[in-house]
């Protein structure tokens, strides 16, 4: 049997290389209608009245009364109005939509559009907690009368924009009494339901199809929901084929963002300098909806140790409602924030003890039979202490970092160390994902994957087909999946929570061994649904138990030099060591590697969003920069094997794990280089030479 | 509805211009930006527009003895890549947008835009850049600063076109320009500099200064320049802290999306300070 890592060509390569792949925009239909939306032009107040223009034959206004079903889109948690009713509570909330074949004479119309609002005093202090969490672990804070020193940092983060390539977009039409949905989603089923309740109809009243798909990052998980509800309210009005498409500066407007957040860090030392407790407070700031604002405070608490193991733990958390665009999923979903503050606050323990800041995180690295911040335990081999050498020798960081603790050196070197647990949090994949796969064999002897993941650019319609391939003994064309159509394919979940590889990978690969051993069947299909591994026991509500059923693991180095004379940061080159289990494919895994490396140290020095009273100042791709080639140097990665029992092949989770260590790494690199402590991020010029003229 | 005019000739052109104001278009590669429209619809421009990119008569660079002349409608790409452009444009041409916009965008373009963070300004304020200017009846001949009057506003009339810059060809000592920009490719400046100086037996000869995005257009004051010429080097200097002091209340910038105003003023200033210690 041949090594499955080994890298095969990307099944979407030619499609994409050549133009030939089908994006959403792409599929023109007879008769389109194109959907314009209104939007608030104040962030918060009521709505006193709404006056139309005189709308053309053919044209329409879409809004709340045209609802059937419910006037809510279904999440998690379910507090965004399809169409607002009477009040506002975010600049650029939609109202309503208008509808007609000439989109020139559609935005007309839209701008024709009054609206008049009783405005209210919009809140953009963080001090309305919609959801408050709170946990413990050992003895929780009354260590600290145990301690013989307490040391406390708070920690800023600040937006970051997904910036995939396709903006987000849709197009929909009846067929017979189907609504049918065409759009660029990550969850086809998210959509699905959330259409259903919607309207108000039967399950098999809704058809989502997903199409080629340009990147997404968390961004196309729930957001789409919203904009698929008031579409096939359209629909279910009209009657007609619409389209609804975002533009750029729309979508970087009115889409969701990642949470700022601010992070407040105690810890009690005890007289050997070891750790015994933290407590922990994290704020996060949700926008105008809750959405999955809880779900990602969630992982954001759980991952308040990093890497580390701390005995005693009291960790709390709020979900708080601004008047400002919902914030939701991001690759890495509240981990990035806490990665930054924990990774930064060991740092800063550490100088403040005045001990070498590497000895100091590695008497607390954590180990294989450790308990989790949450009191689960880490079952499986830790590999990290392996790990650190390999990545310390390939960047020959311990020269670099003597070198450059010399005070008139202007570069430095930082080192994350970090893990990503894999899938839906707590028991989020038996109670509520409950995901089916299903693999069916045709009597022409093809194996078609019957799944709901979507291939978002990371690969999956490659390396879901490698594992099949590989697991029945058939050639690779042999293996067919096709994109996502619920009409045909069980909902095997989001694609969300680096779960698509080890969890319905791990479902499919199931499937496939049972379709083996059924092979000389003319025509049959198989399915297989989750089960959670019976060691894995979670309350939700306590936050106490194994929060995840497996980790994937990483160090990131980052080299940085930065001007002093204009205090930019130039990034010389990073090196990557990571633990996914196993690589389905190689060059995938090295592909997600350098891109979400990229995006994590962007996140922590380049990448700058902020509102003054609501309003985003940076809302197109020339103010809000995203990082070149250029802006990067040369990337190394390297991959060890550390098997799943219960992943294909071993694999666990990878899409997420390379983002989360990007901001620490470049930001310690920064603060050796400065020899000022950051923070906040990103760490900009501006703030660098704030730290250097006052700190 | 707006029209069009691809004109097949400079005198094509300007016969129209006298007769029917158009919003001329040269590479475009800001102008169709500021007038983007929803995807699918055309561009929203507000008046009748004519392409002039396409000119033979505004393309070219022609080198004399004296000076060197550079077509309005000249590629950025090509200007960089010609050997009698001057160094200083050329470090400064690398520095702009992406090599697929320097392709298709103008000097005279980047000039007519009057941004105020248009980066070939800064060095064409050094160099002293002369503009020729045409319509139907007459030729002239201005100094970029009288033609370039404020944020975007420039002083050109409705029947005329920028056909050429001309640049005299000085051979300094040291000419450096610095764009600081969000990123290291393809962005817009927060803020930019451009120094320049002659030497000549230890005595300063000529002595230029530049500044970009830091006021309503380039800060360039030849009276605090002068006060510097036939100065040793050391004195020049010596005086390095003397100098930043004469420039500090030229140098008004503001707060944006893109940087704020204490931070370019203070690199402003120490560019200005790494170019004299670097003399």
């Amino acid at each position: 049997m041949s090594d499955i890592s080994k890298s095969v060509r990307k099944t979407d390569a030619a499609e994409k290389i050549s133009g030939k792949a089908l994006y959403v925009d792409d599929i023109k239909l007879d008769h389109m209608h194109h959907a314009l939306t209104v939007r608030s032009s104040i962030p918060a107040g009521l709505i006193k009245n709404i006056v139309l223009p005189e709308l053309p034959d053919g044209y329409y206004s879409v809004g709340a009364d045209d609802v059937s079903g419910k006037n809510v889109v279904k999440i998690i948690f379910d507090d965004q109005p399809i169409f607002p009713t009477d009040k506002v509570t975010y600049l650029h909330e939609p109202i309503l939509l208008i509808v007609g074949p000439d989109k020139a004479k559609v935005k007309e119309l839209v701008d024709q559009v009054k609206i008049e609002y009783e405005e209210t005093k919009p809140v953009f202090d963080w001090v309305n907690s919609a959801i408050h969490y709170h946990f413990e672990k050992g003895d929780g804070n009354r260590v600290f009368r145990h301690a013989k020193k307490i040391i406390s940092y708070d920690y800023e983060t600040g937006y970051q924009e997904q910036a995939y390539i396709e903006p987000q977009g849709f197009i929909g039409y009846l067929d017979d009494d189907k609504v049918t949905l065409i759009g660029s989603i990550q969850c086809p089923y998210y959509v699905k339901n959330a259409v259903i309740q919607a309207l108000g109809v039967e399950e098999n009243q809704v058809r989502v199809i997903q199409p080629s798909i340009g990147g997404a990052f968390g961004g196309k998980e729930e957001f789409p929901s919203l904009m698929a509800c008031q579409l096939a309210v359209a629909i279910q009005k009209i009657k007609q084929p619409i389209s609804m498409m975002y533009d750029r500066e729309e979508d970087m407007l009115v889409t969701t963002k990642r949470h700022p957040s601010k992070i407040h860090f105690e810890a009690a030392v005890d007289k050997t300098n070891q750790i015994l407790g933290f407590q922990t407070h994290v704020g996060i700031d949700a926008g105008a909806n809750i959405g999955l604002s809880g779900v990602v405070l969630s992982r954001s608490l759980i991952a308040c140790t990093g890497a580390y193991t701390i005995p005693h733990l009291d960790v709390s958390g709020d979900v708080y409602l601004t008047n400002t665009v919902p914030n939701g999923a991001f690759r890495g979903f509240g981990a990035p924030q806490m990665y930054f503050a924990v990774e930064m606050f060991m740092e800063h323990i550490a100088k403040d003890l005045g001990i070498d800041p590497l000895t100091f995180r590695k008497r607390h690295l954590a180990k294989q039979g450790d308990k989790t911040s949450t009191n689960g335990t880490f079952r499986d081999p830790i590999i990290m202490e392996e790990m650190i050498e390999k990545a310390m020798e390939i960047s020959d960081y311990q020269t670099k970092y003597k070198e450059y603790q010399d005070p008139s050196s202007h570069k430095g070197i930082g080192m994350s160390w970090f893990f990503h647990g894999c899938g839906f949090t707590g028991s989020g994949e038996a109670n509520h994902i409950k995901a089916k796969v299903k693999l069916r064999k045709t009597k022409d002897g093809f194996v078609h994957i019957l799944v709901a993941a979507v291939d978002m650019g990371q690969g999956i319609r490659t390396t879901l087909r490698k594992v099949v391939a590989e697991i029945i003994e058939l050639p690779l064309e042999r293996i067919i999946f096709d994109f996502p159509d619920t009409d045909f394919v069980p909902d095997s979940g989001p694609t969300v929570a680096s779960r698509t590889m080890m969890i319905v990978g791990g479902l499919v690969a199931r499937a496939a061994k049972e379709m083996k051993e059924r092979f000389q069947e003319i025509e049959f299909t198989v399915q297989k649904q989750y089960e959670q591994p019976s060691y894995i026991k979670y309350d939700e509500a306590t936050f106490q138990g194994d929060a995840y059923p497996a980790y994937s693991w990483g160090i990131n180095i980052v080299e940085v030099d930065v001007d002093p004379v204009t205090y930019i940061t130039k990034v010389l080159g990073s090196w990557s060591v990571y633990d996914v289990g196993k690589a389905i494919d190689e060059r995938i895994v090295l592909g997600q590697a350098d891109g979400g490396l990229a995006q994590g140290i962007a996140y922590g020095y380049l990448e700058v969003m902020r509102h003054e009273n609501g309003v985003l100042k940076q809302k197109n791709m020339t103010d809000y920069i995203i990082p070149t080639a250029m802006d990067l140097g040369p990337m190394e990665t390297v991959l060890y094997e550390n098997p799943y029992a219960f992943g294909p092949y071993g694999a666990k989770g990878v899409g997420e794990l390379t983002l989360v260590g990007g901001a620490p790494a470049v930001t310690k690199a920064i603060e050796q280089a400065i020899k000022k402590r950051i923070m906040k991020i990103p760490a900009t010029p501006e703030y660098l030479m704030e730290l250097v003229n006052h700190g | 509805m707006v029209e069009g005019y691809i004109p097949t000739s400079l005198s094509d052109a300007l016969t129209e211009l006298a007769n029917h104001p158009y919003r001329l278009v040269a590479g475009g590669t800001d102008m169709l930006v500021q007038h983007h429209n929803l995807k699918t619809l055309p561009i929203n421009f507000k008046q009748d527009v004519m392409y002039i990119a396409n000119l033979s008569e505004l393309q070219g660079i022609q080198e004399e003895e004296e000076f060197i002349t550079i077509g309005a409608c000249e590629p950025l790409e090509s200007i960089l890549e010609h050997p009698a452009t001057p160094k200083l444009l050329k470090d400064t041409i690398l520095e702009m947008a992406s090599p697929a916009i320097r392709h298709a965008g103008t000097l005279g373009g980047n000039i007519a835009n009057a941004s105020p963070a248009g980066d070939s300004l800064v060095p064409l304020y050094l160099m002293n850049a002369m503009l020729e200017i045409q319509s139907k009846d007459r030729t002239r001949r201005v100094d970029i600063k009288e033609f370039i009057t404020g944020v975007r506003k420039i002083a050109l009339e409705p029947n005329e076109i920028i056909t050429k810059i001309i640049l005299d060809k000085i051979d300094f000592t040291k000419a450096t320009f610095r764009k600081v920009g969000p990123r290291r490719s393809d962005a817009i400046s927060k803020l930019s500099f451009a120094g320049a100086v002659t030497i000549q037996d230890n005595l300063v000869m000529d002595f230029r200064i530049a500044f970009g995005s830091v006021n309503i257009t380039v800060v360039r004051h030849p009276e605090i320049e002068c006060q510097f010429i036939t100065k040793t080097v050391q004195e020049l200097k010596q005086n390095k802290e003397h100098i930043v002091s004469l420039y500090r209340e030229y140098i008004r910038p503001i707060d944006d999306q893109r940087s704020n105003k204490e931070y370019r003023k203070q690199v402003s200033l120490n560019l200005l300070r790494q170019f004299i210690d670097t003399i």
